[in-house]
């Protein structure tokens, strides 16, 4: 442990914690840009700059571990000065649209440009220095005049994705995040998951199925469990008008966290989807009670056409009471026939544990078979 | 969206080749991809090429790629660069010709037609023969665009002679300009080179680490930090191997002292490499010289062959249990890769970009092993600290900093050039001991003291002292009379050298120059120095071209501040030391550019 002072306030830290640590363990609030909980400390950015007693050059709490008799300012004049300029420096050469922007309320330099009473200074380009929507990527949205060069993006995808399709291409002003060699995101290896727009803190990285439909304050989110796999990650779904209109990221998420893979972001289009399934769909010759073989030489097999005759071989929408009676009959009738061997059972890795443990009982105790198997272990 | 077919393609073989032979991992980037860019094939398809065959992210390389100045991504000719840099500036201006970069550029190529590739370079470290010019490999200077035909045939400007000494001169790392054939080891050890070696090797590493921290040597790039105590943290280290590494990446404006010492006694340096491996135990060091040194790499690896063969390098030295190897890496253009964890990261084979400290090099340097980086010029005074005692060394001047500097001195004064003095100098002394007095019809304007990031002095500071800034060590004053008069005023010594400016040269255009060359060697990390010195460059633009306007002045002041504050590095850190100390004594001249 090491004492240290905070804004005059003497605290014990444990050895090795930085400024940032230490500052947020007392709940004092450093602003900053460029970290993320998540990833690697980089310290590029400089917002998170404090006033250490003694030190020539100020300090970035991100970056910088404590030590012994350390005398911390987080707020001090000069501080608070420099982050203000900082912030200016930025937004300089940011484009200044937060009024059509995406991210617009969920976006951190807008934050802390209000925070700071930062505003664009009159010179630098304001954008324009790089084509708008410029990558092909069916679901990433990508403007680089937005990019304030944090590279939580280049970590992101090194650290959580291990992709490493982002990089930082030039130097100096001309410094610029580009996937791979200068391709595309998709040539650079990328698999959209979206983790690069996840820690993008300002709209340089959006999603281009839900650009321009709504904005951070005009969504309701509801936490749910993904569906896709028995994983179990979490994440929010955005409502608007009782429509889902894009998933995003629960950073309190128990399983995933921030990660999420491209079916859990982006894959939630079938929610509305016309042709979604909603209702089980049994053959029209099973509600009607017949056996397969009893319609075996219909003439109407529709199974491969598009005829609008009424088929035997229809699928037929049915409640689910009507289905699973029919699944069940038909079950016990080939255990029956057949002996309960003659069946196996396969449960999936979409199922939950809970759901994988019932089919275990139906297989072993209601059917009475040992054949049963997962596919995750295939 | 449709899933398009991949179909496995093995690695571009020529490529593989490349990247096999400069030994197949990351540190093997920079070499790759200068290989490809000398047959004109760096382009995305071949950077890709290149991350596969060294198992890397394709924006690894092409990170590095575009990172450094001499690589190019466009088809280029034979390249000349022609150098950019403040000194060269001041020349061309004394000299009425040309000062715009663009200017010149197409001035040269008009000159020397469509067989050449014609490119900015930032300082090429040729400051004593400025305005110069790097024709593909070869340094040339003084040239002009005029000469363009004789740089054709293969003229290649005059080489300075340092050869004899100046009045004042105590001569320690120079004393052998001139007298030791740079590549014949033979002549090194006539004169005695390797001695040091030979009694280091005599005696434990402890005794000549403690021999060398006696000696209270400094740090001869800039900082000051005690070389002693930088090898007792490496040494101390439990963590082997430990790796030596030499900076010989001197790339600063005004600096030239580290090439003039490779050049004329390679051996020299070589010596106290090895000295400082044996101290620290380490078995393997690396140069890194940069890229536009390529004449000075070839005569140091000419060098380490030779004293392989005489076993003063290599496998049980001299007998000894000592062995050591020393490689010569080469850069590829970037400023940056001066500051040591930039440099480490450039060996590494990654951008140039500084890492966070700590840790220091020291516990985690190369290949995150204990690294002890040291300045070309330190280790060169190593070789002579062994060889006769850290007594002597301190005995070479009565002043509490102990030791001699190789100093230079440029601009308007009647003698540019290179000198070796002890420590305690004034600029007054500087300029008319040493530097022969100003010009005929020169008065004194301004000095740049220390190199680009160094300070502006106006004539009222021409007396004050010179020294580290971080001053003498403690232990090793022994006068404290001398630490009374001199603290009063101190000029920061950076890496020691000063360019004399007189009326003729305007401030405002001055500053501009230096900015000029920030902005285009800022790395690009960190937001103050990636924006301030580009907004700084900009806005001297306009002072320096008649569009000035209120409040520029208060500007600079405040980017000043934020970058001196809270830069990630000491690029940027110590660009606002320059600006600062103009804007201070020159103020009036900037209120007047204002308008």
């Amino acid at each position: 442990m090491v004492n240290i002072t905070i804004n005059g306030q003497s605290i014990q830290v444990e050895a090795g914690k930085t400024i940032l640590q230490a500052a947020q363990a007392q709940g004092i609030e450093i602003p900053t840009l460029c970290y993320h909980k998540d990833l690697n400390p980089t310290g590029n950015c400089r917002m998170c700059i404090v006033e250490v007693k003694g030190g020539r050059f100020l300090q970035a709490a991100c970056v910088t571990p404590v030590w012994e008799g350390m005398d911390i300012q987080t707020h001090s004049e000069k501080v608070t000065k420099d982050r203000k300029l900082t912030l200016e420096l930025m937004l300089a050469n940011h484009p200044q649209d937060c009024i059509t922007c995406d991210v617009s309320g969920e976006c951190e330099l807008q934050d802390l440009a209000y925070e700071y009473k930062a505003s664009a200074p009159k010179w630098g380009s304001k954008g324009g220095r790089y084509p708008v929507d410029s990558d092909p990527n069916p679901f990433i949205r990508v403007d680089m005049n937005r990019c304030i060069l944090c590279r939580r993006c280049v970590s992101a995808c090194a650290e959580i994705q291990v992709r490493d399709v982002w990089g930082v291409a030039k130097r100096g002003f001309d410094e610029v995040i580009v996937p791979g060699a200068g391709t595309t995101m998709l040539e650079a290896r990328c698999e959209s998951c979206g983790q690069c727009v996840a820690y993008c803190p300002t709209g340089a990285l959006s999603n281009k199925m839900n650009y321009g439909i709504a904005r951070a304050h005009q969504v309701t989110k509801v936490t749910t469990t993904c569906s896709y796999c028995g994983v179990g990650c979490q994440f929010d779904l955005l409502k608007k008008n009782d429509k889902v209109i894009g998933a995003q990221s629960n950073p309190n998420a128990p399983v995933n966290g921030m990660a999420l893979c491209v079916k859990g972001r982006y894959g939630y289009d079938y929610i509305h989807h016309p042709e979604r399934l909603k209702k089980p769909r049994v053959r029209r010759y099973l509600l009607e009670g017949k056996d397969k073989n009893d319609i075996r030489d219909s003439i109407h097999d529709t199974r491969n056409s598009t005829s609008k005759i009424e088929s035997p071989w229809d699928w037929v929408e049915a409640e689910w009471d009507v289905a699973l009676d029919i699944t069940a009959k038909k079950l016990m009738q080939i255990r029956d026939q057949f002996g309960a061997d003659s069946m196996g059972f396969l449960t999936s890795a979409k199922c939950t544990n809970e759901e994988n443990y019932l089919m275990n009982k139906l297989a072993r105790q209601v059917v009475g078979t040992n054949n049963i198997d997962h596919c995750a272990r295939l | 969206m449709t899933n398009k077919k991949i179909v496995y393609k093995a690695v571009d073989p020529e490529i593989e080749e490349l990247a096999h032979h400069h030994g197949g991992t990351q540190e093997a980037t920079l070499e790759v991809l200068k290989d490809l860019g000398a047959k004109n094939k760096l382009n995305p398809a071949t950077i890709t090429e290149t991350a596969r065959a060294l198992h890397l992210p394709a924006h690894e390389t092409y990170g590095m790629a575009t990172f450094y100045s001499m690589l190019s991504l466009e088809e280029r000719k034979k390249v000349l660069r022609v150098c950019d840099g403040p000194v060269c500036w001041l020349k061309r201006a004394s000299n009425q010709l040309s000062v715009n970069s663009d200017q010149l550029i197409s001035e040269w190529q008009s000159k020397l037609g469509e067989d050449f590739t014609i490119e900015r370079s930032s300082c090429l470290g040729l400051c004593d023969r400025a305005p110069a010019v790097l024709v593909e490999d070869e340094q040339a200077g003084p040239v002009n665009p005029n000469d363009a035909a004789k740089v054709c045939e293969g003229w290649r400007g005059v080489q300075t002679d340092y050869s004899k000494p100046r009045q004042g001169e105590v001569r320690v790392m120079t004393a052998l300009i001139g007298k030791v054939n740079p590549d014949e080891i033979d002549s090194a050890l006539e004169h005695g080179l390797y001695d040091g070696l030979k009694k280091a090797l005599q005696s434990d590493p402890t005794v000549v680490l403690a021999e060398v921290e006696s000696s209270g040597l400094q740090g001869r790039g800039g900082a000051g930090f005690p070389v002693g105590r930088k090898w007792r943290f490496v040494a101390s280290e439990k963590r082997t191997p430990r790796y030596i590494v030499c900076n010989a990446d001197e790339s600063e404006p005004l600096i030239f002292k580290d090439r003039v010492l490779m050049d004329t006694n390679p051996h020299q340096l070589l010596e106290g490499i090895s000295i400082a491996g044996y101290a620290c135990g380490a078995s393997e060091a690396w140069i890194y010289i940069r890229g536009e040194y390529e004449h000075q790499a070839r005569r140091l690896e000419r060098a380490i062959e030779q004293a392989e063969a005489k076993n003063l390098l290599g496998k049980n030295i001299l007998g000894s249990d000592f062995s050591f190897k020393i490689h010569v890496h080469r850069g590829a253009g970037a400023y940056i890769c001066g500051e040591e964890t930039a440099l480490i990261e450039s060996l590494e084979g990654k951008r140039g970009e500084p890492r966070l400290r700590p840790p220091y090099p020291p516990t985690y340097g190369f290949r995150g092993q204990p690294t002890a980086v040291n300045n070309v010029e330190s280790f060169c005074a190593v070789p002579h600290i062994v060889k006769n005692g850290a007594e002597w060394w301190r005995n070479l001047t009565d002043d509490p900093t102990p030791g001699t500097k190789v100093y230079m001195v440029l601009g308007h004064v009647k003698n540019p050039g290179l000198f070796e003095a002890p420590f305690g100098l004034t600029l007054r002394e500087i300029i008319n001991n040493f530097g022969g007095g100003m010009l005929p019809g020169s008065t004194f304007n301004f000095a740049l003291c220390g190199g680009a990031a160094g300070t502006i002095v106006p004539p009222a500071l021409v007396d004050a002292h010179i020294d580290y800034s971080s001053g003498p060590l403690k232990g090793v004053t022994r006068d404290i009379k001398f630490m009374e008069k001199r603290w009063t005023q101190v000029i920061s010594m950076g890496a020691g050298s000063f360019l004399i400016c007189d009326q003729t040269v305007s401030p405002v255009s001055f500053l501009r120059e230096l900015l000029h060359f920030f902005a285009a060697e800022s790395c690009g990390k960190c937001t103050p120095c990636r924006v301030g010195t580009w907004r700084s460059l900009e806005i001297l633009n306009r002072m320096t071209s008649g569009q000035g306007q209120q409040g520029d002045t208060e500007e600079l002041k405040t980017l000043a501040a934020i970058m001196q504050d809270s830069s990630f590095c000491g690029l940027g850190q110590s660009v606002p030391i320059p600006m600062k100390s103009v804007l201070t004594h020159f103020g009036a001249e900037f209120a007047k550019a204002e308008k």
